[in-house]
Order: C-alpha cells, then structure tokens, then sequence
C-alpha cells in the first residue's frame, strides 16, 4: 500500500474511543475497547460475528449511549445520545443496508434534512443541483446525475449516494459497514478509489469488513475484536493474514464438549448437487448414524437456507437428497418430518417455539400425530408426552400450563430440541443449538447430543461458534457463498484452518492444510 | 350450551385472563338483561328469547368459521357477499334452470363453499393479504350477485322449504337446532382436534407452525372454504325466513359477524379466543338491539349503542391485558 506513504500518527487523533463498555440483559457486548483515528487515516476493525464490531459502531453514530467510557472527537469529549448529536459531531455512519429513499431523486436524497434554502424557507432546487454536481465532481464520478431517482440505480452508485450525502454534511468521520458486502468487484475498485480520495482529503475513514484481503488493499491500520475486547492494533503494513486470523478466532478451547467417540453407522442423509439459489449452490455432502457434521461459515454464508432446503421450507430446486438410502423429493416439513427429520432453527423466537402457547403445548407441536387419535388430541397422552419432556431435558418451568415464552432461553431450546426428539427422529439437523443461552444449559445440550450420536441419530449442526464446531464434530465441512469450501476430519480442524476457510483467504488456507 | 367444555377452552394460551374476559362479558349480558327487562316486560319472556335466537341463527352460523378465521390471524369480509351470491343462485337454479329444491340447495351450498374456497387458495398460493382479497371478492360476489339477478326477486318457495326459517322443533326455533350442533361441533373441533391446536399456532406464530411440520396452507384453506359453506347455509336459512330472494342480502353481515367474534374476545391479531366467547358476542348484540328496539330506542341510536359497547369492551380487555402484562 503506497497510501501509507504519507500516513503519519499525528498527536491527537480526530476520532478517539476510550474504555468503551456495553452491556445488554445478559449479555457483555463490550468490555473497555479502546481505539482511536487519525485525519486521513483508514482504520479497519475486524472481528468474528458477536465481536462487539456493529455495538461499538453504533455507539460512535449515537444509536445507543455506551454504560461506560467516552468518545472525543478532535480531543474533546462529546455527548453522544442520539444519532443527530453524532452528525453534528460530524460523523456519519454508511450501514450495510443503506438507507435511502428509493422514490427521490439523487439530490433530493443528498440534501435530505438540509436542502439548501432561498426565500420564505423555500427549497432552493438550483443551489441543490449545483452543489450535487460540485459533489459528484469533487470525486471524480462521472455516471451520476442529480435528477436521477435513486431507486433506478445500482447498489454501487446508490453506496455512493450516501457517501455523498455524508460529504454534504461535512462529515470528518466515515464508518462503513461492510461496504462491499453487496458489490460486484468492479464497484469494489471504484468504492476504493473514493476511499483513497477522502483519505486524501482529511477524512478519517473506519472501515469494518470481514475480508483479508480487503483491509490489506485499503487500510492503514487494524484493530481486532474478540468477545467484546480488544484483542490487538496493528498496522496493516506490520502484520499478515496468518496473524489476523489467528487473534481473531484464538480462544482456548475449554474442554467443555463430551463428544464421545461412537461408532458411526451407515449414512442417514446423502445430498448431491443440492440447488437453490442463490445460497445453496451444488451442495453434496453425507451424514451417517452416530456421527456429529459441524458446519461451519460466516453469517450469510448459506448455512441455515441449506438446512432449510434440505428440510423442505425452500424446497430445492435440483439436486438429489436421499434419506437412509432412499431417493426422496422433499417438498415440505410436514414431509421432512415424517421421512424422520427434525430441524431445530436458528431462531428459537420466530421459528422454533410459538412463545405465547403454554409448554405443554410447544412439547407435542411436531408430535401431535403421536398423541391424537382420529384427529383428537389425548390430553392424558399429550401431559405425559410434555411431563417426560419436561423430566428427560431437565426442563425449569413452574408447570405444564406455563406460557412457554416466559422461559429462560435455554430452557426454550430444550423445549424446541424436546419436541423434535419426541417423533424419534432419524436425523437431526441443529442450527445455533446454543445461540444465546448460559453455559449450564449449553453443557447439557452439549451432554445430550453426545448421547444422542450415541445411539446412533446422525446430526448435521450449524454453528458460529467455533470452538463448539471443533469440540463437538467428527466432521466439519465449511461453507462460503453458498458453496462447501473445505472439509476437516475432527484431528486436523484447528481454529485457524476452519477461520481461513471461513474468510476466503485462499493462501492461509492452503497453508493451514 | 354445557356441551361446551369451558374450563379447558379457558385455560389456553392465558387462563385466567381469559376466563376474566368472557366472565365479565357474561356479567354485562346479564346487567343489559335485568336492566332492559325491567324496561319492558315483553323482553324477559321465552317466546321472544326464542325468537332472537331465530334472527341470529344466519349471522351466528357465520361467525363460528369467522372465529376460526380471527384465530389464524386472518379475517374473511366478503361472507356478506357469499350471503347475497347464494340466495340469488338458490332462487335462480330452482326458478330459471328447473332444478328440484333440493338440488338448488345443495349448489348454492356448494357455490358458497366454492366462493370460499377462491378466497382461500389465493391467500395461501398468492400470498395476498385475507384482507385485500375477501375485499376483492366482497365486490365481486356481490356484484356477481347483482348481474345474475337482475334486480329481480324470486318468491313463491314450495312449502316445505319454510319450515326450516319458520317453524319449530321441540318448541324451538327450527334454525336454532342447527345453530347449536354447529356450536357444540365448532367448539369440540377447535378445543379438541389437531385441527383446532394448528389454528391457535398458526395464530401465535405461523413461521414456528410452519417450522414444526404443521399443514398450515391446507388448514387456513379448509378454513376460508368452511366460511364460504356456512355463509351459503346461512343464505339459505334466510331465504326460507323471510320467503324471498333478493341481491341485497347479506349487506353488512360481515360487520356484525367480526362485531360478534371480537366482543367474544376472539384476538384481531390471532392465537387467542373461544367459540364460546363468540356464543356471548352474538347473545350480546342480538339482545341488545332487541331490548332497545322494545324500550323504542329507535334504529340508528340502536347502532351507536352497539358500537359503544364494542369499544367499551375493547377498552376493558385491553387495559385487563396490559395489567397482565404489567405483572
């Protein structure tokens, strides 16, 4: 990177974040992160999903105020309540999903909340058009016009709309989330010209992004987090992927996870060539009894919608899925389920459990054929069926009638896992199986899928948290863009392997092989 | 009505809110009783119960599906229309194309299940909003209804046919017999089947129903067709009560059915409510209207007191929940 060249630490940094701490009901989002920015400085931040990157950005644009520690910008302190006070500080915030109004036009967009004014407060749409043509001149883009309607354009010019919009504004400070999630690599380039170009200006840029090779192309410095802390600054010119990836994803792993070794069986499900775009792409992989398939991935990387097409909720478009040998065609989850699949989603609230029906109710949810006859539902059955589930999982509810939503989290996911168990299942396909839940309910469902590999279910389990994939899988296949990127055998799986994988950045992962 | 199993179908989803709910609209039915038969003393009688239970049988028939709707968190508005659609056709079939009474029956019942059905198919298939789309066929039927009759009525029905609008069984409205299996049968099918379970979750949560391998689609269809049957049976027990057709019928049912389904504590947004509160919601409004028309109340106040206590009673829920809530 030339652009180093004329970066220089200069004494006080136009954007410097103190001691920063958040917490949310439960969680610790952010324990005393520390960093700061330098005029003309591009600061990337890096972390796994649930680092704490999207919290301490937030904090800087005034979204939520920090529980502790301070923001000051060109060495002084400012009071952050709201998203209007941080504007006024002059930082703006370009989020991943941007924010425009797609039926106004470009100027309109630029300028809206502070169109410049002629008489009688009137809008001065000739002053308007004109600064919007100094602006788009100003950077060099030539294929905007001010009249255009934003909702005609693409996402590279409609990324560059809001940065414009935060140039208007004077804004000194630029915070892009993961501003080439959604552009093709030509937008890439043209976004990193305009980068270069604020840099060249003075403008202090902090750049979040998932991808290596990104950050080496454009940023000055880096700083990573891990579980809310600050692991580590460096300078991009002083470190490498290898590095990154290994302060990133470098927990010990607790030997927490009670994966006993099983024989494993014949294969329960076998998937060729699965399609459904665009995130399911030519998937094949195998699950056999008794074995544990970790599948790991970045969030977006396909993960749930493979499991959701495999399950029937978005049935494939092509493809093959055979179950215990059998070529099947699965349309639906009511199919899925009685082919002997159970799918314990991602999301326990919206798609697991029905928050507001009592325990009883959520137990025999998937298993109503199991204690109704003709169409009635056996209450002595289906209390039984609740109360063994209640017992088995070790379920902490007053009783069988409370409302299932009042639970802790943990004891939700055993509710959802209980219910799905109850059908006896053939395979079970977990994703995020202890997403959000305290540790001593993560052991027991560790314990749990332990036994129940044991006796032969195969269990296909998505997850985000890698020292979970590691400990628990005897497989760990990786996904990226839709597609299976890399398979590990339980031996030779290490966090920097699987993170590399994860990542895309191709050399480490060769090295890591 | 002690077929009605109320203790279980109080205690799901919120036990003792509920039960507070239609306690307290039974408490307030009881008071408008006392209160309008000390008013008039020709209210307070059996024969003129009898006969409110008779006018009430056509909107009641339909708001036993509409409770099933409200409960999956939809809504049907074009049952007025189906009304209107099938006593047209059940005069026209027998009048214009020759057929039995009996034949013509049966095609309105099934031209109403088929109405009912279009609705359904488009808001699983189609994905509409219920809303838009039984506004669309609230149109159509009617004006479906309009077309084929030609502002023409058709009277003159066969006898027989007026028992079931006219007569009485066992010292009971004829209608009224049909309207309570109806209820005992709706009630024993939402409280007790698979069928009624699947219709609260997909009320409470139709992605978690969905995830859990329920048929969510084939119940909200059977649904939807069921209300479009029920609105044609309803048309027919009308037709044979007031002994003619006409296009016009049925014009508004759709707002007193919700009126009824909602003041029994049946949830707009879905997952909560009873048959048997939508059983207190119909007694509730018939009665009312009944009771002031005999104290002289004259129609249009009769309207505005109906729909105080509409809101009177969604306040009252309202501020029970949020108190529930609160705790």
């Amino acid at each position: 990177m030339t652009a180093s060249a004329h970066y220089a630490p200069p004494t006080t940094p136009l954007l410097s974040v103190r001691a920063i701490e958040k917490s949310f009901p439960g969680v610790r989002a952010l324990s005393g992160v520390s960093f700061d920015a330098a005029r003309g400085e591009v600061h990337a931040l890096l972390g796994e999903n649930g680092a704490g990157k999207s919290t301490l950005i937030k904090i800087v644009s005034g979204v939520f105020p920090p529980d502790r520690g301070e923001v000051l910008v060109g060495g002084k302190a400012v009071d952050l309540a709201r998203p209007d006070d941080a504007r006024r500080a002059g930082i703006a915030t370009i989020y991943q999903e941007l924010l425009l109004f797609p039926e106004l036009t470009v100027a309109e967009n630029i300028f809206m909340g502070h169109a410049p004014r002629a008489g009688l407060r009137r809008i001065d749409w000739r002053a308007m058009r004109e600064k919007t043509n100094a602006l788009l001149a100003s950077l060099e883009i030539h294929d905007l016009e001010a009249e255009r309607v934003v909702g005609t354009l693409s996402v590279g010019n409609r990324q560059r709309v809001e940065i414009l919009r935060a140039l208007s504004q004077d804004a000194r400070i630029l915070i892009m989330d993961e501003p080439t999630a959604a552009l093709t690599e030509y937008d890439v380039t043209r976004l990193f010209d305009i980068v270069r170009k604020l840099k060249a200006r003075g403008v202090a840029v902090i750049y979040i992004s998932h991808r290596l090779d990104e950050i080496f192309a454009i940023a000055d410095r880096v700083t990573v987090l891990r579980d809310g802390a600050h692991v580590a600054t460096k300078r991009v010119a002083d470190t490498d992927a290898a590095e990154l990836v290994q302060l990133m994803v470098g927990r010990r792993i607790e030997s927490l996870f009670p994966k006993i070794t099983v024989p494993i069986g014949k294969p329960v499900l076998e998937v060729k060539d699965l399609e459904r775009r665009p995130l399911t792409r030519s998937i094949s992989l195998t699950v056999r009894a008794g074995e544990i398939v970790g599948l790991a991935g970045l969030v977006g990387s396909g993960r749930s919608e493979l499991a959701q097409t495999i399950f029937g909720v978005t049935p494939a478009d092509g493809g093959e899925i055979r179950i215990a040998g059998q070529k099947v065609d699965i349309r639906s989850p009511a199919q899925a389920r009685s082919l002997g699949l159970a799918y314990v989603p991602e999301d326990r609230g919206t798609q697991g459990l029905v928050r507001p029906m009592t325990v009883r109710e959520n137990f025999s949810l998937a298993a109503l054929g199991k204690v109704a006859f003709g169409g009635f539902i056996d209450r002595g059955a289906e209390r039984k069926l609740a109360g063994d589930g209640v017992k088995r999982f070790a379920v902490k509810a007053s009783s069988l009638e409370q409302t299932a939503g009042k639970l802790s989290g943990g004891n939700q996911q055993k509710i959802v896992l209980g219910k799905w168990l109850a059908n006896g299942p053939k395979l079970l396909i977990l994703d995020e199986p202890t997403r959000g839940i305290d540790v001593g309910a993560k052991a027991e469902i560790h314990r749990l899928m332990g036994e129940l590999a044991a006796q032969g279910l195969a269990i296909l389990m998505i997850s985000s948290e890698l020292p979970e994939v590691l400990g628990m899988s005897d497989r760990i296949l990786v996904m990226r863009e839709g597609r299976i990127v890399a398979e590990f055998s339980h031996e030779e799986a290490t966090q920097e392997s699987i993170g590399a994988a994860m990542m895309g950045s191709h050399e480490n992962a060769e090295k890591a092989a | 009505m002690s077929e009605i199993p109320l203790p279980h179908s109080a205690k799901r989803v919120v036990p003792w809110w509920l039960l507070r709910h239609e306690t307290m609209l039974a408490v307030i039915l009881l008071i408008a009783l006392i209160v309008l038969g000390g008013l008039n003393n020709r209210f307070l009688t059996l024969d003129n119960l009898l006969n409110q239970g008779r006018l009430t049988t056509e909107v009641g028939l339909i708001a036993l599906p509409m409770t099933f709707i409200i409960i999956t968190g939809g809504i049907d508005l074009s049952v007025g229309s189906i009304v209107g659609l099938c006593a047209i056709l059940l005069g026209y079939s027998w009048k214009n194309f020759g057929f039995p009474l009996p034949l013509a029956i049966c095609f309105s019942l099934l031209v109403g299940a088929a109405a009912g059905f279009l609705n359904g198919i488009v808001i699983t298939r189609v994905k509409v909003p219920p809303l838009i789309m039984t506004i669309a066929t609230l149109a159509l039927y009617r004006g479906l209804a309009e077309g084929i009759s030609q502002a023409r009525s058709v009277r003159g029905y066969p006898e027989w046919f007026y028992f079931i609008g006219q007569e009485n069984l066992f010292g009971v409205p004829a209608q009224l017999w049909l309207l309570l299996i109806a209820i005992v049968v709706s009630a024993i099918v939402l409280d007790r089947t698979t069928f009624g379970r699947t219709l609260y979750a997909i009320g409470n949560n139709e992605t978690a129903a969905r995830f859990s391998g329920l048929p969510v689609d084939r119940a909200k269809l059977i649904i939807y067709t069921l209300s479009g049957f029920m609105a044609g049976l309803s048309a027919c027990v009308l037709v044979s009560r007031v002994t003619t057709t006409r296009s016009d019928m049925g014009i508004g049912y759709e707002l007193d059915v919700i009126a009824a389904v909602v003041l029994g504590g049946t949830s707009i947004f879905g997952g909560v409510g009873t048959i048997w509160g939508t059983v207190v919601g119909l007694a509730m409004i018939q009665l009312l209207k009944n009771g002031l028309a005999l104290t002289g109340v004259k129609g249009d106040a009769t309207i505005v007191v109906i729909g105080t206590v509409l809101i009177l009673s969604t306040l009252v829920a309202s501020s029970l929940q949020r108190r529930r809530e609160g705790i």
